[in-house]
């Protein structure tokens, strides 16, 4: 994996959530209502928080605008926030295996 | 529909007591109209209702049209902007209180960003108190002299800041 990639790990639970989404394009509000259904109403993301999250990743290169829509500007993650998404899937995975190990053992 | 005026006071490092007394207030059936000056505010009388209000601190103004867009969406009133700080209020739905900010990391960057804008600004509160110090008019002394109170108050703003950002932090 790309190391330069490694400063932004690990990724807050909002901001992994968001990447995931944000593999389809969609806009903010998408993305709040999104990552409700699929963490199964584990994860909650405010507005204050999207906001900030979206221009920070923007900045980083790992999300892109993906056009417009009822004047609300919507975003698809990037190749590099894909990578970045995939290593900390990695990473976490590892934990599980490990932490279900622990549990049975 | 009957209005009244009410002087409170809040630091910009209280900013949650200002939520906390605005959400009574509303509570008691008074519901914030305009913010008018600091510490002025400004309520219409209603039925007391289960608001919550919030403050964010928000400074690009090119971008304000879609960052105000997601709050709507997400069902947040924008009451008003006062300086940076933007008012938003939402009822609370099945007695779950609504937030803003939903982790420490975009807490800790909103109180980031106002002390960023104060660093920028305290040399140049420095500078002028400092030009004001050199004159010998007994006005310049005085105005020098508050400058100086307001340097102190200003340092101390920051540093409280700062102390809330190592809290938020630290959980």
């Amino acid at each position: 994996m790309n190391s330069n990639l490694n400063k932004y790990l690990p990724l807050t639970e909002s901001t992994a959530y968001i990447l995931l989404a944000l593999t389809e394009p969609l806009h903010g509000y998408g993305v709040m209502q999104k990552v409700k259904v699929v963490s199964e109403n584990t994860v909650n993301i405010g507005p204050g928080t999207l906001y900030g999250a979206l221009s920070s990743l923007e900045v980083q290169g790992l999300i892109v605008k993906a056009g417009e829509t009822d004047r609300r500007k919507m975003y698809v993650t990037t190749d590099k926030g894909r990578q970045l998404l995939a290593e900390h899937l990695r990473r976490l995975e590892i934990l599980v295996k490990i932490g279900s190990r622990k549990e049975n053992s | 529909m009957s209005t009244m005026r009410r002087f409170h006071w809040f630091w910009a490092w209280d900013d949650e007591k200002e939520e906390k007394w605005l959400t009574e207030m509303a509570k008691n059936g008074w519901h914030l109209k305009k913010v008018e000056f600091p510490g002025s505010y400004k309520f219409e009388q209603g039925t007391p209702r289960n608001i919550y209000y919030r403050l964010d601190f928000f400074t690009d103004h090119k971008k304000k049209q879609d960052y105000l867009q997601i709050f709507n969406d997400a069902g947040w009133e924008h009451v008003q902007q006062y300086g940076s700080w933007q008012y938003f209020r939402k009822e609370a739905l099945q007695g779950e209180e609504p937030e803003i900010f939903t982790d420490n990391e975009s807490k800790v960057k909103k109180y980031g960003c106002l002390i960023a804008l104060m660093v920028i600004f305290l040399p140049i509160l420095m500078i002028s108190t400092n030009r004001l110090n050199r004159r010998d008019e007994t006005i310049y002394a005085i105005a020098a002299f508050l400058g100086f109170l307001l340097m102190l108050l200003y340092i101390y703003a920051m540093l409280k800041l700062i102390r809330r950002v190592g809290q938020l932090k630290r959980k």
